[in-house]
């Protein structure tokens, strides 16, 4: 395959802009205006980007959000730059330095005073759990900071094209992307001040927050805090599992659905959980052949309608098996794929070669909640809710005082759970800080009422569980 | 826990563990070796790896050239490449007045056969041609200097104490040490009690509280210092740097990442972890001082760890005056690494009852009741 830009798709749009050449290594790269260095390299078919830097084994395009550095480059000179996050510019210069680059031949300067401000509301993380605690803190008067990393807010949304699941009779139906636009549009209205394209590195107390933007350190001194960053991918551990084409869910997502760019020709799905047949089936939309769906668990994971639209499409998902290794020197060739029985032990004789350029592996997430632990909060580890999470009030507080927590950070679960918690943590940090309103008392009612009703039946009882270990008392609270 | 053993080592660091093996090399195994946490959870696992003879004590270059020879030799004892890496030590001064004392420090450290050397800022800039000297006024360079990675060196040390049949428990806490007259007669833990009578203080920054817990007196008081790392490079940077005047050190490890730290001089004593802010803006401002060109490095990491710091800056080694058998190995204010083989190879000498190869009367306790204080003036960070 020559060109592995999408062009057609049935549910995005790709407007790609003005088109134009950079150089890499001495030869001229085709890239489109707003596209990144990397997406335009991996374009034009470029597997390895980097070495590993202890063992210099071959790193490629991995998570596409700039957070693992396997994709670090010299971009005009100046080497360790992430070219996932870099946009290619006509007439750059681009090249790899494997594992370490030369010590820099230049002062790039100081870039002035050091950004510092007063704020009273920092929001982190522009998913739906951060916007809505934006929201409801805002339109009751408060001066909200919300900042995400990336450059589109609604988080986990802006890369779902599917309809949603989810009993929340407003959502459910209407496509993630679309529920993260206009959720970020009320967000304008409201006034909350949005801080894209900037990373939150860390808490230092007195709750002070530090930021990187455009390649520099804001520091933010704020009254209370929501934090909303998310969720991280779990990996799986096989032989070869750090070569080129192996990739997380979230990576193929970001490449195809963001960058508009097919990840290769024939992927192998490792996990049938929602994840995996989603973007599964967003792959086929995309016009890739998904050979095969593998499980470890005797049965498929997700939602029967999702496994369904895969199995019409001729794809097979077969449980009970799992991945042994993957095959290729520089990138990936192939994989060993072998049944398992059900205490999770290999079945001798059941090894099978797979052929695919692409492994994804979508087996599940986990809290992020490293920002949580700088800052001192409570952790517990609850399975149900996907490892350890912070200890919360029933007002999503964590055991720092003026600190709160909303989302898949406080445990994964949905959109729409997200986005309840959110609603009740920006009433409950309003209220923190200044009074009880009519807006606030009725918002964390309301969400309250909506969570328990999210929380009911045979997918809602692991998480109602899991919640009910991890709720304390406001006394324990800093 | 059945246990008794003849002896028990407070702390999972390069003390603790370094006293440990040389008890175990000379046979004595019947040994216990404590941490409350993992292995290097202390200073050791917190520190620059900067190995530095170019002191201004008698007793500490002596310590740190003797540990120096030590730890040429500890790659092939430990059977593990410790990454002992000898670019020397840059001292940057940039006062007349300190550059008049670098000079009487360079001729004691001669006399002691440091082979340090006193240089013109235009031949520290030949050492390191990145550094920015315009008020650079003189600089000492020492080349058998160097850095080490510490994690090496405690798991090394680990590795070979259990082969000798010494044991190791982490995540056990000492809570109390049981005393009868002058006599040691139990330790308490978080997991049971230990029948003893030989106790080992090697517990970094929490020493001063180990030693309460027996009824003992040390002066000692834990000091954040902080720390921090830069994605890696390939090598530029031979010498470790350092300036008592700005209390900044920085060096290139054998990964490529420059290690480097910062001193608060208004930092309140306590047993505080956490990174701060202060040395986040201080460290990098101050580094692109020296060399202007980190402009555009990335700083990857950060944190903290205790100076254990004494009033004269020096160790505090032997047992105390009110307990029999209850040595210390703490006080080491921020240099406890480098000098660390010697010390341990002392202590072990001390409760085996050998004659020490190392005279340390000046080091014991009693030193901060009944003598004048050699204050030790090199220390940075
Ligand atoms: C493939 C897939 C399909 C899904 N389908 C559905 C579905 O059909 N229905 C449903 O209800 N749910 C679905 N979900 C789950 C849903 O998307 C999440 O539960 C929801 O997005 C969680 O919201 P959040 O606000 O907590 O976190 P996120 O949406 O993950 O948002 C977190 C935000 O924080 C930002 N951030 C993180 N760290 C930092 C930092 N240090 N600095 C600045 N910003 C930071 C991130 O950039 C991100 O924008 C799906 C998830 C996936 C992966
Ligand atoms: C930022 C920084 C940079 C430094 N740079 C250098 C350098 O470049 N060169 C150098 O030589 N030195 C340096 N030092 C100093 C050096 O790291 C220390 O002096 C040395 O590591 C001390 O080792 P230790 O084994 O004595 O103590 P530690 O390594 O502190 O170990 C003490 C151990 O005792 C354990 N402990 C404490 N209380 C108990 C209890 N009650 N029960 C059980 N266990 C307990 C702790 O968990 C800990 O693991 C630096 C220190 C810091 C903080
Ligand atoms: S940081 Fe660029 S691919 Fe992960």
């Amino acid at each position: 395959m020559s060109e592995r830009r999408i062009f057609e798709h049935p549910i995005l749009d790709f407007d790609r802009g003005y088109e134009f050449y950079f150089d890499f290594e001495g030869k001229k790269i085709k890239a489109y205006e707003g596209e990144t260095i990397a997406s335009a390299l991996y374009a034009d078919g470029l597997r390895k980007f980097t070495e590993s830097k202890k063992l210099e084994r071959p790193r490629g395009f991995f998570c596409a959000i700039g957070k693992c550095s396997s994709c670090l480059m010299s971009v005009d000179g100046r080497p360790n730059i992430r070219t996932c996050v870099t946009l290619a510019e006509e007439g750059m210069e681009v090249e790899r330095h494997g594992p370490k680059a030369e010590f820099p031949q230049t002062d790039v300067g100081r870039g002035g005073e050091r950004k510092k401000e007063e704020i009273e509301i920092a929001v982190i993380g522009g998913g739906p759990a951060g916007l809505m605690a934006s929201i409801v803190a805002a339109r009751n008067g408060s001066e909200v900071h919300l900042f995400d990393e990336g450059d589109d807010l609604g988080g986990q949304l802006v890369k779902q094209t599917h309809q949603f699941f989810g009993s929340h009779q407003e959502d459910a139906g209407t496509r993630g992307i679309d529920i993260g636009k206009e959720l970020l549009e009320e967000a304008r209205d409201v006034g909350v001040e949005i801080h894209n394209g900037s990373k939150v590195l860390g808490y230092y107390p007195e709750k002070k927050i530090t930021i990187e933007s455009d390649g520099r350190l804001e520091i933010y001194d704020s009254q209370g805090i929501v934090y909303a960053g998310g969720a991280v991918e779990n990996y799986l551990s096989f032989e070869n599992n750090d070569l080129p084409g192996v990739y997380g869910a979230g990576g193929v997502q970001t490449l195809m659905n963001e960058e508009g760019i097919v990840p290769g020709e024939k992927v192998l799905m490792i996990g049938s959980g929602n994840v995996g047949l989603i973007v599964g089936y967003q792959l086929l939309q995309a016009g890739v052949n998904v050979v095969e769906i593998i499980e470890a668990l005797p049965e498929i994971g997700g939602y029967q309608v999702h496994a369904s639209k895969i199995r019409r499409a001729g794809v097979p998902i077969r449980a009970s098996h799992t991945i042994k290794k993957a095959i290729g020197d520089e990138k990936v060739e192939g994989a060993v794929v072998q049944k398992i029985d059900e205490n999770w032990n290999p079945v001798k004789g059941t090894e099978r070669e797979v052929e695919c350029d692409v492994i994804c592996l979508a087996v599940g997430l986990s809290p992020d909640t490293g920002f949580l632990r700088q800052a001192d909060c409570e952790m517990d580890y609850v399975p149900e809710l996907g490892g350890f999470v912070p200890l919360r009030t029933e007002d999503m507080m964590t055991t720092q005082r003026g600190i709160y927590v909303a989302g898949d950070a406080a445990g994964i679960e949905e959109a729409t759970v997200a986005a309840l918690e959110g609603k009740i943590a920006g009433a409950a940090i309003y209220e923190e800080l200044h009074e009880e309103t009519e807006d606030t008392r009725r918002s964390k009612e309301e969400a309250k009422e909506g969570l328990d009703k999210m929380r009911k039946g045979p997918y809602g009882e692991v998480p109602k569980q899991g919640v009910k270990t991890c709720t304390v008392d406001e006394e324990v609270c800093g | 826990m059945t246990e008794k053993y003849e002896a028990v080592i407070i702390g999972g660091g390069v003390n603790g563990l370094g006293t440990a093996y040389h008890l175990g090399k000379k046979g004595f195994t019947d040994v216990l070796v404590l941490d409350k946490s993992y292995l290097g959870y202390g200073a050791s696992g917190r520190n620059g790896g900067g190995i530095r003879q170019q002191w201004t004590s008698e007793d500490n270059i002596k310590l740190a050239r003797e540990s120096r020879k030590m730890f040429e030799r500890l790659d092939d004892e430990l059977e593990e490449d410790l990454e002992f890496y000898q670019g020397g030590y840059l001292v940057l001064s940039f006062h007349e007045e300190e550059a008049a004392e670098f000079k009487e420090n360079v001729k004691l450290q001669n006399k002691l056969g440091v082979d340090s050397k006193f240089l013109s800022p235009e031949e520290a800039k030949e050492i390191v041609p990145e550094l920015d000297i315009s008020d650079v006024v003189a600089a000492t360079f020492n080349q058998s200097d160097g850095t080490i990675y510490p994690f090496k060196v405690i798991h090394g040390y680990a590795d070979r104490v259990r082969e000798i049949g010494i044991d190791i428990k982490e995540h056990t806490e000492v809570t109390d040490i049981v005393t009868q007259g002058d006599e040691i007669k139990k330790v308490k833990t978080s997991e049971g009690n230990i029948k003893t009578d030989t106790v080992i203080n090697a517990a970094g920054g929490w020493s001063s509280k180990v030693a309460e817990m027996a009824g003992a007196e040390i002066p000692n008081v834990p000091v954040r210092h902080e720390i921090m790392v830069t994605e890696p490079y390939k090598r530029f940077l031979d010498p470790m740097v350092i300036s008592f005047e700005h209390g900044i050190y920085f060096s290139q490890s054998e990964h490529g990442n420059i290690v480097g730290g910062i001193g608060n001089p208004d930092e309140e004593p306590g047993l505080n972890q956490k990174g701060s802010l202060w040395f986040l803006k201080n460290f990098s401002d101050t580094l692109l001082d020296f060399i202007p060109r980190f402009s555009g490095v990335h700083m990857i990491r950060q944190w903290a760890g205790f100076y254990d710091t004494t009033p004269d800056a020096q160790p505090i080694l032997g047992s105390v005056p009110e307990i029999e058998r209850f040595y210390q190995v703490n006080g080491f204010s921020g240099h406890g690494f480098m000098v660390s083989p010697m010390v341990d190879k002392v202590t072990a000498e001390l409760i085996l009852g050998e004659q020490p190869s190392m005279d340390i009367e000046r080091l014991r306790v009693e030193r901060f009741e009944d003598m004048d204080l050699e204050e030790e003036g090199g220390v940075v960070g």
